[in-house]
């Protein structure tokens, strides 16, 4: 079903992101947040059935409207149905050197940054270029943000530092306490130091004990999650 | 390093034998009839390369005790002849519309498996050799040729989809070949024949066997993927541990897993028992890919390169392969940013496209992965982490991916008479990540 986002059904019901103040901080936070503010496009439904069957009533995909059939000759309508990118459409910047499609400098529009659902297209698009430019630029960001460089600013003395206090106290030194205190992320305390195995198996069974009071109900969901990621990884979802 | 010479290996095969128990390669006039006044068969007589895979002990009990008897029910095979008169055969012979230059006793030949009959003089085991390796050798070229950035696992992989057992058994069902219950001097020549009580001897794994290979499955050796290029087989595989199986490590942990995944569900039970068990169906389908690579290599033997080339690609590479189900990763985000580190692309970075439903039950977001401005993969996903990761893994397999063209040119095509001018054909320089 996610496969089969339509071009238009995703410019039409999906709600659009007020992205025109984002900056890629602001917009972290906003995915962050529990609640959306809503729009008046994105919503379904209206105060009265009338401004509701108004506000439901999209116009047609350009590629439809824009045709003009040119008298004694035949037009082509091109108007693919609604997938999912195909992985074998390799991208521009992926193409070799030598490629001939790469030497044959087709049309950019062909290849680069188009996406497959274009915004506030209502009336056909003058730039489609400059607006997917500004709409990738505007996008929010997901996941780490890898354009700030690591500062790196832990030195040899540091990690020694670190490796002693986790061994010393692993409960009172726990990683999120020492990466909060070295301003560094919970791997990399991680990959200086294991904690003492007594502690790691008090951890686990724990964590054992805990999942044994689970019932059948949460067991599966559990289970189920597992099983979703793995089939996640293996391009079966 | 010594020269191999594929001609010799089978010259023997085109030649009509000397001894009463004649070859059935021979051309139809020149077949010699009986099998009955002859006391022994002599053994490498012509041939200075095949060695057979029978033992000493085999050859003398051969050489002193064989009778060839009257009775043709006697015979573990159908004697040569009666291929002329099979309508099966001929059939199948028309079917395949294979060329007229090919005899149809040796189609007969390639239907006699090594598990029906020992004697190399008869059954299909030479001959599928050579089609091994010429089968091997087309899909090796048309996988590099036409994805020339596969990993090396992936390629193996679908060099199992394309050439391994499982494939081939799928064609020969699809060429309409069935099996004899039980192999005999008087059954039909036109029927698949072996079986499932006595393996026998079969050249199932050519390749080298390890030294070590006893220790590789005690202690759980590792192997990398350079070691496994240099040593094992073309599928990646190691020659099994015990020289009596010719089951690969890989096959059998397979069907290990097939297994456990079969045991609770009934139906699956009683297809088991109706087709028997998980050995006797392998050997099946062992017996039936035997016979795919031994027509491969008739039509090789007898009528080239070019033909054998082409049937090939009728046959064996016009299958489709679902290339971009084969994959598998572990951290996706860290690949592709390895990836654009070394192409000297931009960092990837995710954004979110479009989402619809995030307060409902079912959400669905569309996640695009973007070096500078250029978009390299998108996907949906129920969650803003699986739509991400899907993006990442989109994007890795758009790379992978690549291929240069649908009609490209392989190298083999330049064997033939007149061929044009060779273009350089495109060579990644390799992995993202070592394994």
């Amino acid at each position: 079903m996610e496969a089969q986002l339509t071009r238009r059904t995703a410019a039409s019901c999906c709600q659009h992101l007020p992205i025109s103040s984002a900056s890629s901080q602001s917009s972290r936070v906003l995915l962050r947040s529990i609640r959306l503010p809503t729009t008046a496009t994105g919503a379904r439904k209206q105060s009265t059935r009338s401004r509701t069957r108004r506000a439901l009533n999209i116009p047609p995909h350009p590629s439809f409207l824009d045709r003009k059939p040119k008298s004694g000759s035949n037009t082509i309508i091109f108007n693919p149905p609604a997938s999912a990118p195909s992985v074998f459409h390799t991208p521009f910047k992926f193409l070799p050197k030598s490629d001939p499609r790469r030497r044959a400098n087709l049309p950019a529009s062909l290849f680069a940054s188009s996406t497959t659902i274009q915004f506030n297209h209502t009336s056909p698009p003058s730039t489609p270029q400059t607006d997917d430019a500004d709409f990738i630029a505007n996008a929010p960001l997901l996941g780490s943000d890898c354009s700030t460089p690591k500062p790196h600013h832990l030195t040899p003395a540091d990690v020694e530092e670190i490796r002693r206090l986790r061994t010393e106290d692993p409960v009172k030194n726990s990683v999120a306490v020492l990466s909060e205190r070295y301003k560094c992320s919970k791997l990399f305390i991680m990959m200086c130091v294991s904690s003492p195995r007594e502690h790691r198996d008090k951890i686990k069974s724990a964590l054992e004990m805990v999942r044994q009071r689970w019932g059948p109900r949460r067991a599966a969901a559990r289970e189920d999650r597992k099983r979703r990621w793995e089939m996640l990884f293996n391009s079966q979802l | 390093m010594k020269r191999l010479r594929v001609d010799r290996w089978t010259g023997q095969l085109l030649v009509a034998r000397s001894s009463q128990r004649g070859c059935c390669l021979a051309a139809g006039g020149a077949l010699r009839s009986a099998r009955s006044d002859q006391h022994y068969i002599p053994v490498r007589s012509q041939s200075t390369a095949v060695s057979y895979p029978f033992s000493e002990a085999t050859e003398t009990s051969f050489a002193t005790t064989l009778q060839v008897p009257q009775d043709p029910s006697e015979l573990p095979s159908p004697i040569p002849e009666r291929a002329l008169h099979s309508a099966k055969l001929a059939s199948l012979h028309a079917r395949l519309s294979l060329p007229k230059k090919l005899p149809i006793q040796t189609l007969a030949r390639t239907l006699v498996d090594a598990s029906a009959d020992e004697n190399p003089q008869f059954n299909n085991i030479n001959l599928a050799f050579v089609g091994q390796t010429v089968i091997n050798y087309h899909v090796s070229e048309y996988l590099m040729i036409r994805y020339p950035r596969l990993p090396m696992e992936i390629v193996w992989a679908s060099m199992r989809g394309f050439a391994g057992i499982a494939p081939l058994f799928q064609i020969a069902r699809s060429w309409g070949v069935e099996s004899a219950s039980v192999p005999g001097g008087e059954v039909d020549p036109g029927l698949l024949q072996f079986t499932t009580e006595k393996p026998g001897v079969s050249l199932t794994k050519f390749g080298y066997r390890r030294t070590e290979a006893m220790y590789l499955e005690k202690y759980k050796w590792r192997r990398g993927i350079s070691n496994r290029v240099v040593f094992d087989d073309d599928f990646g595989e190691s020659v099994d541990v015990t020289p009596g199986s010719e089951q690969t490590a890989h096959e059998a942990e397979m069907r290990k897993k097939e297994r456990k995944e079969d045991e609770d569900e009934e139906e699956n039970e009683y297809s088991m028992r109706r087709y028997g068990d998980d050995e006797t169906r392998s050997l099946a389908e062992k017996a039936h890919a035997h016979f795919v690579r031994a027509v491969v290599g008739a039509v090789y033997m007898h009528c080239g390169r070019d033909t054998a080339h082409n049937f090939i690609k009728a046959h064996i590479l016009s299958r489709t392969l679902g290339l971009s189900s084969l994959f598998s990763f572990k951290k996706p985000t860290m690949e592709l940013a390895l990836l654009c580190d070394r192409e000297d692309f931009d960092p990837p970075v995710a954004r979110l496209l479009s989402e619809t439903g995030r307060q409902s039950r079912t959400p669905v977001f569309v996640v695009g992965i973007f070096s500078g401005k250029d978009k390299l993969g998108e996907a949906a996903g129920p969650s803003l982490d699986h739509a991400r990761l899907k993006a990442a893994m989109n994007a890795l397999k758009a790379w992978y991916l690549y291929s240069p063209g649908e009609h490209i040119r392989v190298p083999s095509e330049m064997l033939a008479d007149g061929a044009k001018k060779w273009d350089p054909a495109y060579i990644d320089i390799g992995e993202i990540i070592s394994r």
